[in-house]
């Protein structure tokens, strides 16, 4: 039967046919029936999470480009210790390098159990670069080696409110925690197929690329210049006046933005683990923003500006001060107890008369109305500004289980109502700008990694008095200034301005002793650029000085006048010359 | 006469040849093609891998270059912070203004 080439070709041919059949079907079952089981299978076994090249976040720059905040590239340090063939040399080798004991890296690094698994332990966190490349050149193959950022602060603690931070778990202060969303940038983990060295496969890479995205750059409002000069001037203040705490605040009334913020107690950002190790917490809360206190009479400008605005008294209106008042069960007397006689508008800022603001407010204007501009200025309420923590101060409205007629008489001058430095200085800058207040802002624009850059507009707060009021009151302002605030005066420029000394609340009552002391204005007059408010908590000085026209007015004079120039703004007669 | 000559005279044997001429034909095709699809998969494959690790190494190479350079960021921004600034501009020997002169430049 199998006699012959052909007979026995046949049988080949078939036989090889027979065995081609099941490989045929299995290839049909693995690759068409059974496809996708296996497919997901094979996903779970090769697919794991892998890092990436952790993203930098984004910078901080000032208005004119200069970086405040940025990153360094650091290492966390670890070992695989079952590849270490000598562990005391190696500990030896190392501790000066990470700045550990011998001793306690030795106990780190010794294998205590045998084991067949690569056995991986973290020696330290955060080495800088150079201590890295001092590793590599070791040539030790089972150190490794984990790129990551920290954040660098160009100008330590300058701004250090402003900036803030942010800690492991996404939380902290200032623009940072903030705007913490846009500043992250991309996750440093993903998931998908490895490789046995744990690199994504190839599939993964020809998806796009693995390189995360830095975060989005931050250009804030600040000006560098002018915040390390507000900085320095604000240090020299707390040592004249041995002040416990205090806040200078510089900014645009044109455009709401913060040129310079500086505070007293300041802290340095990248060390806030150690201030949270010693319950340091309170001093990362911003004054200008977090802390209300009673304005005292820098608030009888929002007074005057409503009475003016609501058209119940004009420039000329008069009433007879006799040094005295008594509403709502509350005797309001003036600063130094005398009567005044016969006043105008013009007095009340110029003498800064309790008598006459409560006047003003319980005579003229009323509870309704005087309220309805407190909180037309912004008062009781949050601004609206990308910093953490913004308080909205503490207004009580008559509305409020609290509220007595006495508030009425008392808040016209600054007493009883809590605000915060930046809501004072924004409602001061409603007076400065023609009636108009302006959202205030510390974010000038966004830079994104894709070349996108996206400003933030200026944008309208409200209006609280009408332009022709504004103009009034501030010119009212700068006569005051020019009248009696010599302390104030800055040559060259004419400035508005009006100071404050209010008593710091105790429970039941007030101290007695310490005062906060404040001085707010701005200028040139007309056409304001900047506004200026100068806050010292707690001066220790003799009481005859422990006033705002004493101690913060020089210090208003002092920052106005440089603050001028560094803006380039021409002294006022050169400006009318025009 | 014998079966072959028979076979050779009817071209049974002519047939018979032509048929495994074209099997064998057939069959070197196939082999052939199957090794040429192989080849270019395997090379298609290897490449891929072969590139994908390249772009490993420069997606790498560029993270330690954006790291080097947010050094060098934070460095510039040291070199030209305002007290070395201030320290520098001092030891230039300048010094704070002591009074400035405006000049009006009216607009043509």
């Amino acid at each position: 039967m199998l006699h012959g080439p052909d007979a026995r070709l046949r049988l080949i041919t078939v036989l090889l046919i027979a065995a081609l059949l099941p490989i045929l079907g299995q290839l049909v079952r693995l690759q068409v029936l059974e496809h996708s089981q296996y497919q997901s299978e094979a996903e779970a076994l090769v697919s794991r999470q892998y890092s990436l090249p952790e993203a930098p976040w984004g910078v901080i720059m000032d208005r004119n480009g200069d970086l405040l905040v940025g990153n360094v590239p650091v290492y966390n340090v670890g070992a695989e210790i079952n590849l270490i063939t000598d562990t005391v040399m190696a500990a030896s080798v190392l501790a000066p390098l990470l700045n550990r004991s011998e001793e306690e890296l030795l106990a780190t690094i010794t294998l205590t159990e045998s084991t067949q698994t690569i056995e991986w332990r973290p020696l330290t966190n955060r080495v800088p670069a150079e201590t890295a490349q001092k590793l590599l050149d070791l040539k030790w193959t089972w150190i490794t080696l984990s790129p990551t950022w920290e954040r660098y602060y160009a100008e330590g603690a300058m701004a250090c409110h402003t900036l803030g931070f942010v800690n492991a778990r996404g939380m902290g202060y200032g623009v940072q925690a903030f705007q913490l969303r846009f500043l992250r940038g991309d996750s440093m983990q993903r998931v998908g197929p490895v490789s046995g060295d744990t690199s994504p496969l190839p599939d993964e890479l020809m998806g796009g690329s693995l390189t995360p995205y830095p975060g989005t750059d931050l250009r804030l409002t600040i000006d560098r210049t002018i915040q390390a000069f507000v900085e320095g001037v604000l240090d020299q203040a707390m040592v004249d006046y041995k002040a416990a705490g205090g806040t200078i605040l510089v900014m645009n009334p044109r455009t709401g933005e913060i040129l310079a913020v500086a505070s007293r107690p300041n802290y340095e950002p990248h060390r806030y683990p150690e201030y949270m190790e010693n319950g340091q917490e309170a001093i990362f809360r911003d004054p200008a923003v977090s802390v209300p206190y009673e304005p005292g009479s820098v608030f009888k400008v929002i007074t005057v500006a409503a009475a003016y605005d609501s058209g119940r008294v004009d420039a000329n209106w008069t009433y007879n001060d006799l040094g005295k008042l008594e509403y709502g069960g509350a005797s309001i007397r003036n600063s130094d107890g005398a009567a005044y006689g016969q006043q105008r508008l013009q007095g009340i800022l110029d003498y800064s008369l309790n008598v006459g603001a409560a006047t003003l407010s319980t005579q003229v204007l009323g509870a309704d109305l005087f309220y309805k501009y407190v909180r037309a200025f912004g008062f009781g309420q949050t601004t609206g500004i990308e910093l953490t923590g913004e308080a909205s101060g503490i207004v009580h409205l008559p509305t409020d289980w609290d509220w007595t007629d006495s508030h009425l008489a008392t808040n016209s001058f600054g007493q009883g109502i809590a605000v915060t430095p930046l809501q004072m200085a924004m409602a001061i800058s409603a007076v400065a700008n023609d009636g108009v207040m302006m959202q205030p802002r510390i974010v000038m624009e966004r830079q994104y990694s894709d070349g996108r850059i996206v400003p933030i507009p200026a944008h309208e707060l409200g209006r609280p008095i009408s332009a022709e009021a504004a103009r009034v009151v501030a010119e009212m302002m700068a006569r005051s200034v020019d009248k009696v605030a010599k302390a104030a005066q800055v040559p060259g420029y004419r400035v508005a301005g009006k100071s404050g000394t209010a008593q710091i609340p105790t429970t039941g009552g007030y101290d007695p002793q310490q005062v906060i002391v404040s001085y707010a204005g701005f200028g040139p007059v007309p056409n304001p650029q900047v506004i200026v408010l100068v806050n010292l908590e707690r001066p220790d000085v003799p009481a005859n000085m422990r006033w705002g026209m004493h101690i913060a007015a020089p210090v208003f004079q002092k920052v106005m006048s440089r603050v001028l120039i560094l803006m380039g703004v021409p002294p006022s007669d050169l400006r009318a010359g025009q | 006469m014998s079966v072959l000559w028979q076979q050779k005279t009817h071209g049974v044997l002519k047939r018979q040849e032509k048929m495994q001429r074209l099997l064998a034909r057939l069959l070197l095709g196939v082999v052939i093609t199957t090794t040429v699809l192989a080849g270019i998969y395997l090379t298609v494959a290897a490449s891929s891998v072969h590139t994908a690790r390249r772009l490993w190494e420069m997606e790498n190479q560029m993270a330690a270059v954006m790291r080097d350079n947010q050094g060098l960021m934070a460095e510039i921004a040291r070199l030209s912070s305002i007290p070395v600034l201030q320290e520098r501009s001092v030891a230039l020997g300048y010094q704070p203004a002591k009074s400035i002169d405006y000049l009006y430049v009216g607009e043509p």
